[in-house]
């Protein structure tokens, strides 16, 4: 599926309308289109250039900073940790992710390649589990990371509970699937163990879907939210949400700052993905068929 | 340990991690959210068991109401992002130069997080002279700035928005794929046909999308009834004047984590399970349609 079959190209020269006209128009609503998925983002950027004698809102709005300043940048990161917040949300990534793909990939190939008594219970559990939002186990989950696990106010509590995901387990096992039964038949003739098998020789076959699951998980835990500010306490613990929250508590009144936070906290992963969009692409839209 | 027992152990130790994982962190809440719905609990004292009392309690709260109203009416979301996310796909499936690029920049929105991206908001709409007051007053729809964000009319609506921006990029790149997998001859046979390009996309295009509308719409509908973060950002936690903006799990944190009425809360959980389980049969019966 990540194979992207373009348009066939004699199709536009069979059209009938000079091409340069109707490409005009196609950029035309492209770019409207850009103009407002973009716009936002702008904003911010400009307000967080502005100086003090630039008008935050004003009637008719000003769109451009006339006394441009890097001012407001300085002051946010002199007065708050943003780079420690990232290297939270750094690690809380990795290791869920790590983590949740090692247990999932486990799960997944004796569901795909096994048979065994209770299989088809565990399967549509599992099923199940996919529609239960997350939102609904924080209030045990919250008592049981005060009182069992004492992971309260640590980056653990972050980690834990995302481990288990049945949409990775969906995902890979519909990659076992599809490689062929000979592969691991061979690899038992020649006397590997299981463990071996799945290390060995599926792991390396399914390294799309992993990937695949890798973003998934990767985007979901650095945007994560609402656990996250249940869970952490201590500010040198914030994740970059949290964090950018507590951000907008301190400045309340200075749109310039909290403008210049906003964007010092989104520009990691806007770095990550012009360098990677593909495997972002992929890996959110590549779904699908899973 | 023999081998025969140890093979057929096998498939069982493979599943055992997630399934702890599981039984801790999913089974586990359910069952115990579904018990403490059932008591009275601040979490410092131990729970009270008060029968159906919360349950009871909810029939006459008011703000429960609105919070179930308001996500219901979140569902609306769900086809106006199909409908969008669809004609975007159009746009980007087609081989110009530089289209790579407005496919990242419609992607932005799906990764930047909602907090940073609440904040932005909150400046377009801001009521002393936002962009989005500027533009509408330009264009003499209004003649006075609206103050957006604290006039309680609009505080769903401003979210609902916020989330289809948020998502449509995503979706698009569901439907691009959906899209690329219909084979251009059928293309090619429409156009002899004498199709334009609109009935082209209408007779083909769509019938052949529905595997990804129902995706879409199976996903969307689900994230739109656990709505938070939206609310969350663009009400500074406040879920907006008389909780005009409150949804179900914006009610339930609030009762859980704002007023420490952690039993009252369970129950609201619990009715928000039971509508997305109803919803998510409803979803299976429509992907049953589809496959047939």
């Amino acid at each position: 599926m990540s194979t992207l079959v373009e348009p066939n190209s004699t199709t536009r020269a069979r059209q009938a309308r000079p091409t340069w006209l109707s490409n005009l128009l196609w950029y035309l609503l492209l770019g409207a289109a850009a103009f407002v998925t973009v716009m936002p983002f702008l904003w911010l950027l400009m307000t967080a250039l502005k100086g003090p004698t630039d008008a935050v809102f004003s009637l008719p709005p000003q769109f451009l900073p006339r006394d441009p300043t890097l001012a407001n940048f300085v002051r946010v990161w002199e007065q708050l940790a943003i780079w420690r917040f990232f290297l939270n949300s750094l690690f809380v990534a990795i290791l869920t992710v790590a983590l949740n793909l090692l247990v999932s990939s486990l799960a997944a190939y004796p569901l795909a390649k096994m048979r065994f008594p209770g299989r088809e219970l565990i399967f549509y559990l599992l099923l199940a589990t996919l529609i239960v939002p997350a939102e609904l186990t924080y209030i045990p989950g919250y008592i049981l990371a005060v009182r069992v696990f004492n992971y309260y106010d640590t980056l653990w509590a972050l980690i834990f509970p995302n481990i288990f995901s049945a949409f990775n387990i969906f995902l890979l096992r519909q990659a076992y699937k599809s490689v062929p039964n000979d592969l691991i038949d061979a690899a038992r003739i020649d006397g590997a163990s299981e463990l071996r098998i799945w290390w060995g020789v599926l792991l390396p076959v399914i390294r799309p879907a992993l990937a695949t699951a890798a973003v998934f998980s990767a985007v979901t835990s650095w945007n994560a939210l609402l656990w996250p500010s249940l869970m952490l306490r201590n500010r040198d613990l914030y994740t970059l949400p949290v964090g950018l929250t507590a951000l907008r508590g301190m400045f309340t009144a200075d749109f310039r700052l909290i403008s210049a936070g906003a964007i010092m906290v989104i520009l990691p992963i806007l770095i990550a993905f012009v360098f990677a969009q593909r495997y972002f692409v992929n890996g959110l839209g590549g779904a699908v068929k899973g | 340990m023999s081998i025969k027992l140890q093979n057929r152990l096998t498939p069982y130790l493979f599943l055992l991690p997630a399934l702890v994982f599981m039984a801790i962190f999913t089974l586990y809440p359910l069952l115990s959210v579904g018990y403490l719905s059932f008591t009275e609990y601040d979490i410092l004292s131990p729970p009270q068991p008060v029968g159906l009392e919360n349950y009871q309690k909810l029939l006459v709260d008011k703000i429960f109401w609105l919070s179930l109203r308001n996500s219901l009416t979140y569902l609306l979301v769900t086809p106006v992002i199909i409908v969008l996310a669809i004609l975007l796909a159009i746009m980007v499936n087609r081989k110009l130069p530089g289209i790579g690029v407005f496919r990242a920049l419609y992607y932005i929105p799906v990764i930047t997080g909602s907090v940073a991206i609440g904040i932005a908001w909150q400046f377009l709409f801001d009521g002393s002279g936002g962009p989005v007051n500027g533009l509408l007053i330009s264009l003499g729809i209004i003649q006075k700035p609206i103050i957006f964000l604290v006039d309680q009319r609009f505080t769903l609506p401003i979210a609902m928005l916020m989330t289809t921006w948020m998502g449509v990029g995503y979706y698009m790149v569901v439907f691009l794929a959906g899209l690329q997998a219909i084979p251009e001859d059928l293309y090619d046979a429409a156009k002899m046909d004498g199709c334009n390009d609109l009935q082209k996309h209408w007779h083909i295009s769509v019938p052949g999308l529905r595997p990804s509308i129902v995706f879409v719409a199976v996903i969307s509908s689900l994230s739109a009834l656990k709505v938070f973060d939206e609310i969350y950002v663009l009400t500074n936690g406040t879920g907006g004047i008389l909780s005009s903006g409150s949804t179900m799990v914006f009610y339930l944190w609030k009762q859980a984590f704002k007023l420490q009425n952690v039993g009252y809360a369970s129950a609201v959980a619990m009715v928000l399970l039971v509508l997305t389980l109803a919803f998510s049969i409803f979803n299976v019966r429509l992907l049953e349609q589809g496959e047939e």
